[in-house]
Parts: structure tokens; C-alpha cells; sequence
């Protein structure tokens, strides 16, 4: 994938669109997981909500810094 | 002697045991929340130096904005903190655009933008009022610096979104990830403590019983609450753990409370009014009739709940329920055609009921948080938020006005940090709107400002040049201040001082990029910005008719106004709709207007009527609806007129006929023929409970609606 790309004439770092991605994506599978009553049995929710964040947004910024 | 020693021991740790345990609750939450602030600051700064942000100030100030001890808050803070900013500097690059050549439409423009944004603001609650504010001063922020040279207002504004999110992310992952304190534990604690508070005060008959005291802390406990519990519960949303199931729960928890305060209220005035008539043997039946529930909530558990407790407790209430149903059979023979004792015994009878319905849904929460299945699944309720059109229409003023007058000011004097000085302006008149005294506030912050001035300058002139050469020290030079920061917002006494001086350091301390030595710049910023608070305070002092028997004059118009409504609008009202309205409004009008004590009490006490009345009207509306046509009593129709039309233009002669009325109508009604079935029944029944309540209300409210003693003296 290219480290830039061009979203209506505005040319940005393709980090940016995948940034505002992963964020929805995780808003809604916080919103699953704690519903499913997940966050009771982790021992600090916060982090591992950090964590996983971490991860959603780090393998496809892997995939373009390859 | 093996006990001896043990005592011996236990006495030997007690002191510094006990001592221990109040610096880990009291102190040490302190100390750890000052951690976690200098820690996500210099994170965002440094985050900004590396990333090479122009303003990297921007993302510190954003931190100590956002910044709260528990994680929710700042989670629903940054949220709208997002989100108004990407509003203000959407609308930033349309004005930009559009108006830049042209004085004229830009300031019409600007002063539209601004006076819209503070109505909105004004009209919501929480955090989305900051939302608000944010877009309208982003605007004075991105668009202002760059009117002279308009191609650079992309780059200020794409700076000025970057800075605000890396701050918005260090706040919110060091707030969460470390020493994390969840807004959800806090409203466990209080609904608790509210959930005991009722069971005491209900199983106190003197509680009941007494004639009004403010003194008795647990009737006058008993009713606040309702909105801030609201606001917690909104935004404990944002946290991790948070279930819907368990939010839905408190809502409801909410609102069964909200009742049952309202019930209890009814009830003490009309024994209050039947007391102060002195009618010993009524008031003896109605204690009678209250007996069951007090032997109920004897047994009830101390401290710490358990399912079992309540279930025993909620065992013992649908007992007290019979045994109140056996004693209003045997009492009403004597008290039949009593109104007051009708409507008071009606009301008893409701307060169990809500009683029981509150503890029913306490345990089906308890159950859930203890093994995730609830005992209830639950209705959806809203919380419904009503904001006076004037208030709205006069703050949009003071925001606009502020604006064009600092505006003025620029123009005329032509000074190049004028624009800083419209910026603080609008940032004051938007800000600090809602606070119960702004002037005062304006004070606090302009006290601050100075503080943080001089600060800045020790800092600027002194401490940065002789002792940082990187990132590193100019950290750990900055943390004493980041701290003391810090420890000033724990402070409840200090919000605003603290504001002000969070805002006039991060604006002046020289925390760019490279370090620049400009005494000028610094002396010329910082008058502006005093000036700029000076005309924020001005605004204040100038639009504030909002006098005490003004505010009286418009609660009981806007309380009116909804009996009116309820008279003749849709039926799909919900009690709870009525209720959280009138709580709201009440809320926001003893915080925004002047009202002395004497006047919030008289108030409450419309509120009440109000409520009472409107929920029974839409009662009766609905019986009438459901009732054969053969058993329909005459005259109802009319009497619900002349409530409305009493209520519409308030005068004595009125009320003289509403009573009347009521009489008459009260007896046909006994004297009709009753249905046998049962639904039918039912109905008529609470056609007479209602009628009975509405009168007894009517009768003991002196001051509501026809306004007839000054409090405000």
C-alpha cells in the first residue's frame, strides 16, 4: 500500500484514514464486549482496551511499513 | 491469654493501620491523579515537539482541559472536545473562505456563529454544552490570526485539529491504562447510600409524620439528586465495563426515585395542612394506616445488601401492602367523603407500591452485577431536559454581544493583539455562562490569570533560558507547576481560579518548538488577554436582569404552561416525562437565576403542585377515555376546562370556581351508581381518588398560580 494518499484533492498520510477506521471499528466491539460481560473477567479493563486498539491499528500500519 | 495478646497486637497497628487507610482514600488518590496528569502532559508535549506541531502548547492545555480523576469523565469530555473542535474548524475554513475580503459579512457571520453556538450549548446538558462552546471559540482561535494572509488558515486549522487529538489521546490512554478511577464505582456508591437513605427515612413515621423542618437532614436529602446522578450516569457510558443492561438499570433506579421523592412530598404537605388544621383523629388513621409499612422496613438490612436481605425485605412489603388495604377498608367508613383523607391515603397506598416497585429493581441490579442475570427486564425511559427559551435567547445575546463589542474594539484601535483580546472575550462570555455566578467566576479567573502571568513569566525569562537545553529538562522543569496544576483542580473550591490559570500559562508560557526571547510580545499578549477578560466580565454585569421575582415569574408560567398542556394535549405523556422536565427546569432555574432560599423552597413546592396536578389530569383523561359510556358522570369535561383556563390566567374568582367545581363533581360522583365490573370499577375509583387529590392540592397551594406573598425581599 502507499505511504500517501489523495482523498478528495487533499493529499494525507494513509495512516489517517486507517486511524479514523480503526477507531470505529473498535468503538463498536467495545461496545459488543462489554455487553458480553468480557470486561468483568479481564483483570484491567482499561489497558486491555488500550491494548487491543494497539492491535487493531498496528497490523495494517505493518502491512504499508513492510 | 493467646486473646490478650491478640488485642495487645490489633491495638499496636491500630493507630498508624487506621492512618494508613485515610492517606490511601483521602490523600493518595490525590497525589496519584497528580502523577497521571504530569505524566499525559509531558507525553503530549513531548509527542508534539517530535511530531514538529507549531503550537505544541495546544496539546498540553488540551490535556489539563480534559483532565478529571475518574476515567469517564474524560472520556465524555474528550468526546465533545473532538467533536466541537472538528466543528469550529469546519466552520473556521468556510468564513475563511467565503468572507475574508469582505468586514462586513464576516463579522455578521461570526457574531451569527457564536450566539448560535451558545443557545445550543445552553440548551443541552453535560459535557455537549462544552461541545458547543468549543465550536464557537475554535472559530475566534483558527480564523482570527490569519485574517491578514486567509491561504494559511488550512494549515492553522489542520495544526490546530492535530494538536487537540494528540492531547485528547495522551489524556485518555494515561487516565484509563494507569491507576485507572471509574466514574461507575462512584455512582454504585451513591446510589447505594440513596437506596439505604430511603428505606431509613420511610421507616421513620416522625419522618412522615412531622410537620416540615429543614433541619430533619433526611427529608431534605430526600430530594435532591435526581439530575446529577443523571448527568453520571450519562457519562460513565464512556467507560470500559459498563453494560447497557446495568446503565438501563440506574435510569430506571433514577426514576423510581424521582417518584417516590415526589410521592413522599405530596404527602407531607397534605398532612402538613391536615396537622396544621388540627384534625387529631385523621391524622391518627392515616398513621394507622402507615403502621404496616413501618413494621415492614424494620427488618431492613444495615449496611451491606445482599439478595437475600432484600428479597426478605421485599417479602415483607407485599405483606405491608395487604395490611395497608385492610386498614383503608376499615378507616374509610369513617373518612368516606373526606377528600384529604382520600387523597392521603391514596397517596400512602402509591408510596408503597413505588416503594416496592424501587426495591424490586434494586435487587434485579444487585443480581445482575453478582451473576449477570437480571431478576426484571425494563421498559426504555428518557430523561427529558427542558430549557427556557428566554435564558437561551438571553445568553446567544450576551455571546454575540461580547463578540461585536470586542470587535469594535479591534477595529477602532487597530491593534494587531486585539484578536487575542476577542478570543478571551468570547471564551469567558461562552464559558462560563452556566456557573451559578458568573461574575464571581470572572473574578476567580481574572485572579488566575494574574497568578499564572507572573509564572509565566519566571518561567519565559528566567527558568527557560538558564537551566533547559532539551526536552528532557524543560520536563522536569515543568513538572512542579504541571503538579501544582493539577492539585489545584482536585480542589473544589478552586475550579475557575484554576481555569484561569491553566489557560493564561499554557497561552504564555514559551513552550514552542524554539525558544524565542520577546519581552514585547509577552507584555502586549497578556494585557490583551486581561483586557479580553475584562470585556467577558462586562458582558456579564451588563446582560443580567434575571431578577428573583423575574426567575419566580417565569417558572410558575412555564409550570402552568404544562398543566395547560397536560389539560388538553396528546395522552402518551409518561409520568416520567413530566417529572424529569419539571426537575430539570427547576434545577437550571436555581442555578441560573437569583432565588433567595425562601423562594427555591416556594418553588419546590410548585413544582409538586404541578406535578400532582398534571399527573392527575392526565389520570382522570385517561379513565374517562377507557369508562363505559353509560357510567361517564357529567360535568368531568367541564371541570377540566375550568382547571385549564384557571391555570391559563390565574385569578382568584377562579380558583374559588375550580374548588366548586370539584365539590360538585366530587358529589355526583359518590352518589352515583357504581359499575360491578371491575375494571369499570377501578376507573371510577380513581376518577374520585384524583378529583379528591387535585382539590386537597389546589386547596393547601396559596402561592401557585396566583402569585400572592413576595419572597423575594
Amino acid at each position: 500500500m502507499p505511504l500517501d494518499i489523495t482523498l478528495f484533492g487533499i493529499q494525507m498520510p494513509t495512516l489517517l484514514p486507517i486511524f479514523v477506521v480503526t477507531a470505529v471499528i473498535q468503538i463498536l466491539l467495545d461496545r459488543v464486549m462489554s455487553d458480553a460481560g468480557i470486561y468483568n473477567h479481564v483483570w484491567h479493563p482499561g489497558l486491555f482496551r488500550t491494548a487491543v486498539f494497539v492491535c487493531l491499528f498496528s497490523i495494517p500500519c505493518l502491512l504499508i511499513y513492510r | 491469654m493467646r486473646a490478650n495478646k491478640i488485642v495487645l497486637s490489633e491495638l499496636k497497628i491500630f493507630p498508624w493501620q487506621r492512618t494508613l487507610h485515610e492517606w490511601l482514600s483521602i490523600d493518595a488518590p490525590v497525589l496519584v491523579y497528580m502523577a497521571k496528569v504530569i505524566i499525559a502532559a509531558l507525553l503530549a508535549l513531548w509527542i508534539a515537539m517530535k511530531l514538529n506541531m507549531p503550537d505544541p502548547r495546544t496539546a498540553i492545555f488540551t490535556v489539563f482541559i480534559v483532565m478529571q480523576p475518574q476515567s469517564g469523565l474524560v472520556f465524555a469530555k474528550s468526546y465533545y472536545r473532538v467533536l466541537g473542535t472538528i466543528a469550529g474548524v469546519g466552520i473556521s475554513l468556510v468564513i475563511v473562505g467565503m468572507f475574508s475580503q469582505d468586514p462586513l459579512w464576516f463579522i455578521t457571520f461570526f457574531a451569527l456563529w457564536i450566539g448560535l453556538t451558545t443557545a445550543a450549548g445552553f440548551k443541552y446538558r453535560n459535557f455537549q454544552f462544552y461541545g458547543f462552546v468549543l465550536a464557537g471559540y475554535t472559530l475566534c482561535i483558527v480564523a482570527l490570526p490569519v485574517i491578514e494572509t486567509p491561504l494559511d488558515v488550512f494549515d492553522i486549522a489542520v495544526s490546530r485539529f492535530s494538536e487537540v487529538i494528540v492531547g485528547i489521546m495522551c489524556a485518555t490512554v494515561v487516565s484509563d491504562v494507569i491507576f485507572p478511577r471509574r466514574l461507575l464505582d462512584s455512582l454504585i456508591s451513591s446510589e447505594q447510600e440513596r437506596f439505604y437513605n430511603v428505606l431509613t427515612t420511610l421507616s421513620d413515621p416522625t419522618a412522615v409524620f412531622a410537620a416540615f423542618d429543614d433541619t430533619n437532614p433526611s427529608v431534605s436529602r430526600f430530594s435532591n439528586g435526581v439530575v446529577g446522578l443523571n448527568a453520571v450516569r450519562v457519562n460513565s457510558s464512556f467507560e470500559s465495563g459498563a453494560d447497557r443492561k446495568e446503565r438501563h438499570h440506574y435510569q430506571h433506579l433514577n426514576h423510581e426515585y424521582m417518584n417516590l421523592s415526589t410521592t413522599f412530598h405530596s404527602l407531607k404537605s397534605i398532612i402538613s395542612a391536615i396537622k396544621d388544621r388540627e384534625r387529631t383523629e385523621l391524622l391518627s388513621a392515616l398513621e394507622r394506616l402507615y403502621a404496616p409499612i413501618v413494621s415492614a422496613l424494620k427488618t431492613r438490612p444495615d449496611t451491606v445488601l445482599t439478595p437475600e436481605d432484600l428479597n426478605r425485605v421485599l417479602s415483607e412489603l407485599l405483606e405491608a401492602k395487604k395490611g395497608v388495604q385492610r386498614e383503608y377498608e376499615y378507616e374509610r367508613l369513617a373518612f368516606e367523603r373526606e377528600d384529604e383523607f382520600t387523597s392521603a391515603a391514596y397517596l400512602i397506598i402509591r408510596l408503597l407500591n413505588e416503594l416496592y416497585n424501587h426495591c424490586s429493581t434494586y435487587l434485579s441490579l444487585l443480581k445482575h452485577r453478582l451473576s449477570g442475570d437480571a431478576s426484571q427486564s425494563l421498559r426504555v425511559v428518557q430523561f427529558s431536559t427542558h430549557t427556557d427559551n428566554v435564558l437561551v435567547g438571553l445568553a446567544a445575546l450576551r455571546g454575540s454581544g461580547v463578540l461585536l463589542l470586542t470587535m469594535l474594539f479591534w477595529i477602532w484601535t487597530a491593534w494587531p493583539y486585539a484578536t487575542l483580546t476577542i478570543t478571551m472575550a468570547v471564551v469567558i462570555g461562552l464559558l462560563l455562562g452556566t456557573l451559578p455566578s458568573p461574575l464571581d467566576g470572572v473574578k476567580d479567573f481574572f485572579k488566575g490569570s494574574v497568578i499564572a502571568l507572573i509564572v509565566a513569566a519566571v518561567y519565559d525569562f528566567y527558568l527557560i533560558p538558564a537551566y533547559t537545553s532539551d526536552l528532557l529538562t524543560l520536563g522536569l522543569l515543568l513538572a512542579p507547576t504541571l503538579a501544582f496544576i493539577g492539585w489545584m483542580t482536585t480542589k473544589p473550591k478552586l475550579p475557575i481560579f484554576s481555569f484561569g490559570f491553566v489557560f493564561m500559562f499554557m497561552s504564555q508560557c514559551a513552550l514552542d518548538p524554539f525558544y524565542k526571547i520577546e519581552p514585547i510580545k509577552f507584555l502586549e499578549s497578556s494585557l490583551a488577554a486581561l483586557i479580553g477578560v475584562i470585556f467577558g466580565g462586562l458582558a456579564y454585569l451588563l446582560v443580567n436582569f434575571w431578577s428573583c421575582s423575574l426567575t419566580q415569574k417565569r417558572v410558575a408560567k412555564i409550570l402552568r404552561r404544562q398543566i395547560v398542556s397536560v389539560c388538553e394535549g396528546a395522552l402518551n405523556i409518561e409520568r416520567s416525562a413530566l417529572e424529569s422536565t419539571g426537575r430539570d427546569l427547576v434545577q437550571q432555574f436555581s442555578t441560573q437565576g437569583r432565588l433567595n432560599m425562601r423562594s427555591s423552597r416556594l418553588v419546590f413546592e410548585w413544582l409538586l403542585t404541578t406535578l400532582e396536578i398534571g399527573r392527575a389530569v392526565l389520570a382522570i383523561r385517561r379513565s374517562l377515555q377507557r369508562l363505559y359510556l353509560q357510567y361517564q358522570p357529567p360535568g368531568i369535561d367541564s371541570v377540566l376546562d375550568s382547571i385549564k383556563n384557571y391555570f391559563e390566567a390565574p385569578t382568584l374568582s377562579g380558583r374559588e370556581r375550580v374548588l366548586m367545581q370539584l365539590h360538585t363533581s366530587l358529589q355526583t360522583l359518590h352518589e352515583a351508581q357504581m359499575p360491578l365490573e371491575k375494571a369499570q370499577l377501578k376507573r371510577m375509583q380513581t376518577l374520585i381518588v384524583e378529583m379528591a387529590l387535585i382539590r386537597t392540592v389546589l386547596l393547601n397551594s396559596s402561592t401557585f398560580p396566583v402569585l400572592t406573598e413576595d419572597s423575594c425581599r
